[in-house]
């Protein structure tokens, strides 16, 4: 009874009109998002951080922690969503996890029922919304009691587990995913150490003094970086000759797509949880899912609108489950949880089982306003969509040098300092550079936003013990947790070395 | 799979590696009785990528030619599209602080435009001029924000 009396208060919050607002535009504008070309969700994130908190820099530091959040995460599954448009549409998805999505979804386009592919995502989308919210909303509470009673052992050893996760799952080349993660905690290392004060790697250079903004070096990586692969190497045409058609779906599309919703929602949900296995890959899971469940098999791929609603519902289940660990253990599993972890830091809120005692209004309103914005969502875009789908032909003529100038912009005001563009323009070209060659950048970043609190646990552990590295076996739930770390790295290895195909996440 | 790009990458980071367990045996060991002091860790981390960079030096030993795929999609690099837009980008946060806000984005936006697609004159200079000011307007009078304002020669 007592989370429902947390989750009134949150109700509270995020129906405040300004929140309202604020969780409004933050679907908006992911769902342009999600629908542009070139910008995924986490670029579209990083870019907004900047945005949010000059907007709500007139309000009380808690109050502004809430509203932000709630914008930035209404980005982030607008972005979700939008992704799916382009696929259905324009057979190029938005964003990787709408990639199966193009598979029935231009077909259905193709013979004229593009109106319903679009509704039963939204529809699918929204159911779950609310299904991994059910399961945040269950879930929260006992998983950060549990997490209440780690010490640092255990926290280093669980927050390797969530870098080997990720590192384990994401990109092509495990060895560059670790790469990237162990350069990733490197640049976090630069700058004053806040356990002793000393100074590191700084060269009496006063910039660096802070440490590396991870502001300016998100925004760098995925926008700049996507901007100047798009102009280096030419845009694709996207013009769509496909009509909407009918919004409304029928009684025949929803009967056919009420099972896959509900097993696509519950399958999206559980790999959401885990660390690593994104969106990306609970989507196909769910259309690999749907297909051997289907009595006609054979029509997967011809449009049918079971290999939309599934996958559609499970990489929003997906981004829903994704909130669980970042809010209960303070450990993001995905770029774009990462991104949000980042900005809750630049608030001055430390995401993690201490974010339900000390920030109730926070994490509780942003669980609820994330209900709200699925019911938005799905009023905005059941009319809104043939609005949406005409976004895909803003000419990019404006819409790339436009992204470069609220980048400089975002980085500009937020830190006043000339150092952070030049950052900025280095992490761009860092970043087109290094993911064009399969060196996934999602790592990096997660790096970047873990390193200080895993240096910090590891110190405290090690302070505890008189530098006894032994201390991280002996503690049972820290060695568990190396166990699990060690298992996730080594066994999609042993099964590569048995030639077997192992899924990746592309997704960031 | 890039062979050229990876092989220089890995040495790349292995130099990367080495610089920082270097420099971190530079760091002053914490005053406070820990015997973990902040060296630990960036050394740690260094020899990590060290030794993963090996690993990814001795991948690109093992690489398989790739046949070419110059089939289907063949793409255009514009490279010197690319090259200007990149110049315009750093000359505008050279110029950011002296020119001002307004007067920057407006020449960098403009430029761009122009060198992405040309057509006619007039809508860029209208959407580089809504941008620049909209945004200076919103966040500076609106919202009371910082950003530099004109250079003072123009006197106002």
């Amino acid at each position: 009874m007592e989370t429902l009396t947390y989750l009134a208060s949150g109700f509270g919050v995020a129906l405040q009109w300004h929140n309202l607002l604020y969780a409004l535009v933050g679907v908006i504008i992911g769902t342009a998002v999600g629908v542009l070309p070139g910008i995924g969700p986490m670029s579209g994130v990083a870019l907004l951080i900047p945005v949010t908190s000059s907007l709500t820099s007139g309000l009380g530091p808690e109050e502004a922690a809430a509203s932000a959040i709630i914008l930035l995460a209404g980005v982030y599954y607008g972005a979700m969503y939008g992704g799916s448009t382009t696929s259905i549409l324009l057979n190029t998805p938005g964003e990787s996890s709408s990639v199966v999505t193009t598979l029935d979804g231009y077909q259905m386009a193709k013979q004229g029922r593009a109106g319903s592919a679009l509704s039963i995502a939204a529809i699918g989308s929204f159911v779950a919304g609310i299904v991994s919210l059910i399961g945040l909303v269950f879930l929260a509470k006992p998983l950060s009691d549990v997490a209440l009673k780690f010490g640092p052992a255990e926290y280093f050893s669980l927050m390797v587990l969530g870098l080997c996760a990720v590192s384990g799952l994401g990109g092509k080349s495990m060895t560059k995913a670790l790469i990237m993660t162990v350069f990733g905690l490197l640049l976090a290392t630069i700058g004053m150490d806040n356990v002793s004060g000393v100074t590191r790697f700084t060269y009496e250079i006063p910039d660096l003094y802070q440490g590396l903004e991870f502001l300016t070096i998100a925004v760098g990586l995925f926008a700049l970086g996507e901007v100047f692969k798009t102009i280096w190497e030419g845009e694709s045409d996207a013009k769509s000759d496909i009509k909407v058609g009918r919004v409304l779906p029928t009684k025949q599309d929803l009967k056919q797509s009420a099972a896959p919703i509900a097993r696509g929602s519950l399958l999206g949900f559980f790999i959401g949880v885990l660390p690593g296995a994104g969106a990306t890959i609970a989507s196909f899971f769910s259309y690999i899912l749907e297909e051997k469940w289907s009595k006609h098999p054979e029509k997967f791929g011809t449009g049918a609108i079971e290999g939309v609603a599934g996958p559609e519902s499970a990489n929003n289940a997906a981004s829903g489950g994704a909130m669980i660990p970042l809010l209960t253990l303070g450990i993001p599993g995905s770029g774009t949880t990462a991104i949000l972890m980042g900005a809750l830091l630049m608030y001055n809120v430390q995401p993690g089982p201490l974010l339900f005692n000390d920030h109730p209004e926070i994490a509780w309103g942003l669980i609820a306003s994330m209900f709200i914005g699925n019911v938005m969502l799905l009023v905005l875009n059941m009319p809104l969509v043939k609005v949406f789908a005409k976004i895909i032909e803003t000419p990019v003529r404006y819409l790339l040098p436009s992204i470069i100038g609220i980048s400089v912009f975002g980085v500009y005001a937020v830190q006043v300092s000339q150092f952070d563009l030049y950052l900025l323009i280095a992490c761009g070209l860092a970043g087109y550079f290094l993911s064009k060659n399969d060196f996934p950048l999602a790592p990096l970043v997660l790096g970047l936003v873990l390193g200080p609190m895993i240096e910090n646990n590891m110190r405290r552990a090690l302070t505890t013990s008189n530098g006894d590295y032994m201390i991280f076996l002996e503690k049972p739930i820290s060695l568990a947790f190396l166990i699990i770390a060690v298992l996730w790295i080594t066994i999609p290895l042993i099964l590569k070395m048995r030639g077997k195909k192992v899924i990746v996440s592309e997704e960031a | 799979m890039n062979k050229t790009f990876d092989r220089y990458g890995s040495i790349i980071f292995a130099i990367i590696g080495v610089f920082f367990i270097v420099e971190s045996t530079k760091i002053s060991t914490s005053a406070y009785g820990s015997q973990v002091g902040p060296n630990i860790f960036p050394m740690g981390l260094g020899i990590l990528l060290v030794l993963l960079s090996l690993r990814l030096f001795y991948e690109t030993l093992r690489y398989t030619e790739a046949p070419k795929k110059e089939t289907g999609t063949y793409q255009t690099y514009q490279t010197k599209r690319f090259v200007l837009i990149l110049l315009c980008t750093i000359l505008y946060a050279i110029l950011l602080e002296s020119l001002g806000y307004v007067i920057s984005t407006f020449l960098f936006l403009l430029a761009c435009f122009n060198l992405i697609e040309k057509g006619k004159w007039w809508p860029p200079v209208i959407v580089a001029a809504a941008f620049s000011g909209g945004v200076y307007f919103v966040y500076v009078d609106l919202l009371q924000g910082t950003l530099p304002g004109f250079p003072t020669w123009l006197g106002f």
